[in-house]
């Protein structure tokens, strides 16, 4: 090939970059950069002219965009499923019939994860009150919280159709209860793109000492493109996996091995007219900045100590409470969807260690206070407007002792049938309270709320048409909330 | 935003037009897409969800005019259709499709539809339900440029389009990409010259044979298989304990490099149990489908999950082998495709006899006896001979030390690696099949019998439908699609995409193949060869398709920048496996013992600490087993090997039919810093002041040539040169940097290295792992 043909091809790969420019926008937001470039013609999708306008991935996919409430999400999950009657479900006639024998009919067609025979009915050893202007009924174990209820909307009323941990889990993140879905992360980042180019779109970060029991697919892609999973961030260890350069190199060492790529790369490019080498090119330089600001929005001591002390964080712990205040630090930048797991809420009472008497006060003052703090310091910064918050479970607890094996200890045992969550900032209604569940806290009576309800209304608050919003894979048009009729964008819930 | 839309749009837009260069509409190419994506939702085979008791999948039904209204279609009347009528209707609220089901129709749709109508409206069958015909050899532009048929369905096609393949590549870049395709593996420094320097007419062939008869083949082309079988060495689920089934692993790599007829390792992997006198190797094979996921989690229903089991083992028989979206109809009839809800659980029905039931002990297992534990067993039973006579020589009981002695022999003995396989009931313990209504094991429907889709081929005559029937069903020439989807799925290994893009859909929602001559072509031979597996491959990679430049120039770029037409060879980047085995391999690293259990290289501390249950310990192995291939790394399902997931492995908790290639970020930082990485530039480095000259010109130009796979060029060795003198420099002023770079991990520098320049070296090493061109495959 002669020298003229290089120009020209060389001229020829510019000008595809130079119209990709408009492409580029969402790509500087997203972790893919110009990987997505590559994507687009990798992905294999049907390139119709103009229906592709508003996908990140430039895989032709159409978005239904419309008018967006929030920008972000921050998930606080408690793994586990916490107690919906020891926090936010006042139920005096639970507590007048404690330790009596469960009424027949609420057993009926039941089936249990655990509890076996006929169990005996379980009160709060909790106090409760009514917080807040707006009078949301809570416990005394979430102090802190009910000082910045009256931003949230409280669903009491959530309802889903699984009773083990793992489907439950998949249910609530990927849509379906089985592996193979795309998390809720992907797709929110699938379809907005994130807005920092150096880092991730969506970030996953884990505190309690154990992962989620759906494990990583949790905030795995599925069938979406794989730049859009979610990356885990870790506050011991490499925050980012490999980020920190090999022991006995500066960064200006791999600042000079990064040139001579660069150089090679180039060559490269030249000589065979390929694309997704110039896209090397720049994700090499993406990773170069990463190892940069990842290490600096993960550092915590960054923060001034009246901010740390209001979170309670400490650098270096795999805490809850650092996690919520990086949670802030990384929505600050752009990063579009931050999910947080905190193990240890599966309170069914085989022991002191999973029991509602010991083991939840203690789940409940790891993430009491920092909840707070997050709540407010996003408020202070004008970021909660833009910013969805949600608390939550799995699934609910049941209003029985499980007593497993003859245990003396008190605990739940898996309830699908009601649990609590709540969510603010963003367009959410504050200090809305949506359904309500029997006086045994056991079934729901009014506006029941399916997971795949819940979904919908986050994805309409972005900007998402929930309906719409999908994507073909194995013959069918997937979304989010399943491809059954039926899911309402829940009106309640919106200011 | 509208500027970069119409430069995506350019290529299908040039290809599409072509296709319609006559004027007579193609139900097939032109009708059907349109109405699968718009209308069979909800006017398709799924009777459940069938508004307005209209179906336009089924011309008869689409024709009919009821009491209640006019025909949908007219045939050779647009202006009395009423389909047509809705669909161009200008009012939002009433045109179809419904606004909440999709978007309007695109003007060029609506003309399309409305054009065959006019023609008379006539159906095809889909075309991955006729069975495959040899297509004739088209007529070429260049005669002399085909070596095989398959060469000339290529041509005829850009000759279609005015375009021209590309010039072959030169024979260092075909030897290492053949190299890469058919072992998994890059060719070795000697394999390199001694192949640019065969006079042989032949020696692109005879190196093809060569590498088909490598033991790394078997293991490179595992490699998809072990996705699509969505094989793990975890149950999954919450609690991900251990499982022990690389038993099945060694079985495909052996099958894959033995040659075994593909019809047999249909037959063997799905029903080898139910063979006449099946072997141990048969019945070993059906571990292929004890790969699906059990759940030991605390408080689930067994039942629940075996249910699930059987429904994975539905989906992927029918995905793997025919390419269908067999799980759609789990809930209820396809809607596209015509596949039934009742005939789902005819096929689950098949399937449902097996023993196993989500057990935790993974019961039915087998022995699996490798040669080493054979071994073994011999000597111990050469010591329990001896520890007995001895015993026998005593009068009286023998002495609690001997006893002892015995007893841990014995139990040393039935220590054997096992491996869970498919066992049927006995007829008296068979279960019923239930129709699941929308797929709920807690709300079973009608009963159903045992039963193949029917709007395929009749099951083979003479016995019951059980899996084995079923497996012969699969394997008959009658099948429409066993044979193209191998064909297509090897293609893809090869050409980095298949003739139907989506491999994983042959259904009426998949693409269309590019070349579905050449597909058929391909399908004929293969069964034609008694479904040689290796000729197969022959077949591909000696054409003058796989061995063009892969370079591209402006005008395909332009004109098919997928490369749909292969006007060149592809660029493809390593798969993760492969990217770790080179980098082992150029660093001398690798570990070439093939088969046996699963390994532990490195991995960053902690990440098994937080798995929610079962073992959390990653004991990283010894020796030769910290440096085996990539198919033998541990794969936990919850928590899988991070370095190869950042270069797109999947979880393996499903079937994963293709991978899609990324190219990101978090790629770069494993070459770069994974210390796996850094102790492969470590070893390279070592290797190259080892084995190249003295200069640092010569040895840039050696850790290229190993790297590349062909002689650089003084413009490559020239930033290499000027790098190793900077960090050379550096690292004399910085002897502990020096150390730190240039042994850890690896280890001391052989007596007489120079620290600084083997650190100099390795940041260039690592610089050589990290090139475009040798993440690619070219």
């Amino acid at each position: 090939m002669g020298l003229d043909a290089n120009l020209d091809l060389n001229q020829i790969l510019r000008m595809r970059l130079a119209r990709a420019e408009s492409r580029r926008q969402f790509l500087r937001r997203s972790q893919a950069g110009l990987g997505a470039i590559a994507l687009a013609s990798l992905m294999g999708r049907d390139a119709r002219a103009g229906a592709d306008a508003a996908s990140p991935a430039g895989d032709g996919v159409p978005i239904p965009r419309r008018p967006a409430k929030a920008k972000n999400v921050i998930y606080l999950h408690m793994s586990g499923g916490p107690p919906q009657q020891d926090l936010f479900d006042y139920k005096p006639l639970l507590n007048k019939h404690h330790m009596e024998p469960c009424p027949e009919e609420l057993l009926k067609g039941q089936r249990f994860a655990f509890i076996k025979g006929r169990p005996k009915m379980l009160g709060t050893p909790y106090k409760f009150a009514r917080r807040g202007e707006s009078g949301q009924w809570m416990s005394e174990l979430l102090p802190h919280t009910a000082g910045v209820i009256d931003e949230a909307a409280v669903v009491r009323s959530m309802i889903t159709t699984e009773f083990n941990h793992a489907p439950a889990e998949l249910f609530m993140f990927t849509g379906s209860p089985r592996n193979g879905g795309a998390a809720m992360g992907s797709w929110i980042t699938y379809g907005l793109g994130s807005e920092n180019q150096d880092l991730p779109g969506f970030v996953v970060m884990i505190s309690g000492g154990t992962d989620p029991t759906g494990g990583k697919a949790l905030w795995s892609t599925g069938f979406l493109p794989s730049v859009f999973q979610g990356v885990q961030c870790r506050t011991v260890g490499d925050p980012v996996l490999y980020v920190g350069d090999p022991k006995g190199m500066t960064r200006e060492d791999r600042r000079r091995t990064l040139d001579a790529i660069n150089r090679l790369n180039e060559i490269e490019a030249r000589d065979h007219g390929d694309p997704e080498t110039l896209t090397r090119i720049s994700q090499y330089e993406l990773a170069f900045r990463m190892q940069a600001s990842v290490p600096d929005v993960m550092d915590v001591s960054r923060e001034p100590d009246s901010i740390r002390e209001e979170y309670g964080a400490e650098p270096g712990a795999a805490s809850f409470a650092n996690n919520c205040l990086l949670a802030r630090r990384l929505v600050e930048r752009g990063v579009r969807y931050v999910q947080l797991f905190d193990w240890g809420w599966d309170c069914h009472g085989t022991g002191a260690g999973d029991d509602i008497v010991h083991q939840l006060p203690k789940k409940c003052k790891d993430v009491d206070r920092p909840i707070a703090a997050l709540v407010r310091d996003l408020k202070r910064r004008g970021l909660l407007d833009e910013t969805i918050v949600v608390w939550g479970g799995e699934f609910g607890r049941t209003s029985m002792n499980e007593a497993r094996g003859g245990s003396t200890f008190l605990g739940r045992d898996h309830h699908p049938h009601c649990f609590t969550l709540w969510a603010a900032g963003g367009g959410i209604r504050p200090g809305a309270t949506v359904g309500a569940t029997d006086e045994l806290g056991s079934s729901i009576v009014e506006d029941p709320v399916p997971v795949h309800d819940f979904q919908a209304t986050l994805l309409h608050l972005l900007g998402l048409d929930p309906f719409t919003f999908r994507y073909p894979y194995q013959g069918l048009q997937q979304r989010l909330i399943g491809v059954e009729d039926g899911v309402r964008i829940r009106k309640e819930l919106l200011a | 935003m509208h500027r970069h839309a119409a430069w995506f749009g350019t290529a299908a837009l040039a290809l599409a037009t072509a296709a319609r260069a006559d004027d007579r509409v193609d139900y097939n190419r032109d009708v059907r897409p349109i109405l699968a994506k718009n209308c069979f939702a909800c006017h398709g085979p799924d009777e459940g969800d069938r508004k307005a008791d209209l179906r336009l999948d089924v011309r008869d039904e689409a024709v009919k005019a009821t009491d209640d209204r006019d025909p949908a279609l007219a045939p050779g009347d647009p202006e009395a259709s009423v389909a047509l009528e809705r669909i161009a209707e200008e009012d939002d609220t009433l045109r179809m499709p419904p606004r909440k089901a999709g978007p309007r129709l695109a003007d060029a749709e609506v003309e399309t539809l409305r054009r065959w109508i006019a023609q008379g409206a006539e159906y095809a069958e889909h075309w991955a339900l006729v069975p495959p015909q040899p297509p004739p050899t088209p007529a070429v532009s260049d005669p002399s440029w085909p070596r095989s048929a398959l060469d000339a369905f290529i041509l005829a096609r850009l000759d279609r389009e005015g375009m021209k393949p590309s010039p072959e590549a030169d024979r260092a870049t075909l030897l290492r990409r053949l190299s890469l395709d058919l072992r998994g593996l890059p060719p070795t420094l000697n394999e390199v010259r001694a192949f640019a320097e065969d006079p042989a007419p032949d020696a692109y062939e005879k190196a093809v044979d060569r590498y088909l008869a490598d033991p790394a083949f078997g293991e490179r082309w595992a490699r998809p298989w072990l996705d699509l079988a969505r094989y793990a060495d975890s149950a999954g689920y919450g609690s991900d304990p251990l499982r022990t089934i690389w038993g099945y692993r060694d079985w495909l790599i052996d099958a894959l490099n033995t040659n075994l007829p593909y019809d047999r390792f249909t037959v063997e992997q799905i029903a080898g149990d139910l063979l006449p006198n099946p072997t141990d190797r048969q019945r070993a094979a059906t571990a292929f489908h004890r790969n699906t996921m059990t759940n030991t989690e605390g408080g689930t229903d067994d039942e629940e999950f075996r249910v699930a089991a059987i429904k994975d083992r539905v989906d992927v028989t029918f995905q793997a082998w025919m390419g269908l979206t067999m799980g759609c109809a789990k809930c209820h009839s396809h809607k596209y495709d015509p596949l039934s809800h009742e005939e789902y659980y005819g096929a689950f029905a098949v399937f449902n006899q097996t023993a196993d039931s989500d057990l935790p002990d993974e019961s039915p297992v087998m022995p699996w006896i490798t040669p080493e534990v054979a071994d073994r067993q011999r000597q111990l039973d050469a010591r329990l001979g001896e520890l007995k006579a001895q015993a026998g020589a005593i009068v009286g009981p023998p002495a609690p030390a001997l006893r002892d002695e015995i007893a841990k022999a014995e139990k040393a003995k039935a220590d054997v690696p096992t491996l869970p396989i498919m066992v049927e009931l006995p007829p008296e313990k068979r279960r019923v099949t239930r129709v699941l209504l929308k797929g709920n094991f807690l709300d079973p429907g009608p009963e159903v019998g045992p039963m193949l889709p029917k709007a395929l081929h009749p099951a083979p005559e003479g016995r019951p439908v059980d899996r084995l029937t079923l497996a012969n069903w699969l394997v008959d020439r009658k099948n429409p699609l066993t044979a193209r989807v191998a064909a297509n799925r090897t293609w893809a290994i090869l050409f980095g995409a298949g003739i139907v893009e989506t491999e994983e859909d042959f259904g009426t929602q998949g693409e269309p193949p590019s070349h579905p001559e050449l597909l058929d072509r391909l399908a004929v031979d293969f069964m034609d060869s008694g479904w040689d597996v290796k000729a197969m491959i022959r077949r591909m990679a000696t054409s003058a398709t796989y061995r063009q430049s892969a370079r591209s120039t402006p005008e395909a770029l332009e004109k098919d920048p997928k490369n749909r037409l292969l006007s060149h060879a592809p660029r493809v980047r390593l798969d993760a496996e492969t990217v770790r085995d080179q980098a082992l391999a150029f660093a001398g690293l690798l570990g070439r013992k093939v088969g046996g259990p699963s390994v532990f290289p490195v991995q960053p501390d902690g990440l098994w600490q937080a798995a929610f249950n079962g073992q959390r310990t990653w004991t990283t192995s010894r020796g030769i087993d910290r440096y085996r291939r990539g198919l033998y790394t541990f794969w936990r399902r919850t928590v899988p090997y991070p370095s190869m997931a950042a270069f797109d492995a999947p979880s393996r908790e499903i079937c994963a039919v293709k991978r899609v290639r990324t190219n990101t970020p978090l790629q770069a930082l494993v070459t770069l810093n994974d210390p796996v990485y850094v102790e492969a530039a470590q070893g390279l480095a070592r290797r190259i002041v080892r084995e190249a000259g003295s200069s640092p010109e010569d040895r840039a130009r050696y850790g290229l040539e190993v790297c590349l796979g062909r002689p650089p060029r003084a413009e490559e060795v020239a930033p290499l040169v000027a790098l190793h003198a900077a960090q050379l420099e550096r690292y004399r002023g910085d002897p502990a940097a020096a150390s730190a770079i240039a042994t850890d991990p690896l280890g001391p520098l052989p007596e007489g290295m120079d620290p600084a320049d083997l650190a100099a070296w390795t940041a260039v090493a690592n610089v050589l792992l990290n090139l475009d061109a040798v993440l690619t495959r070219g």
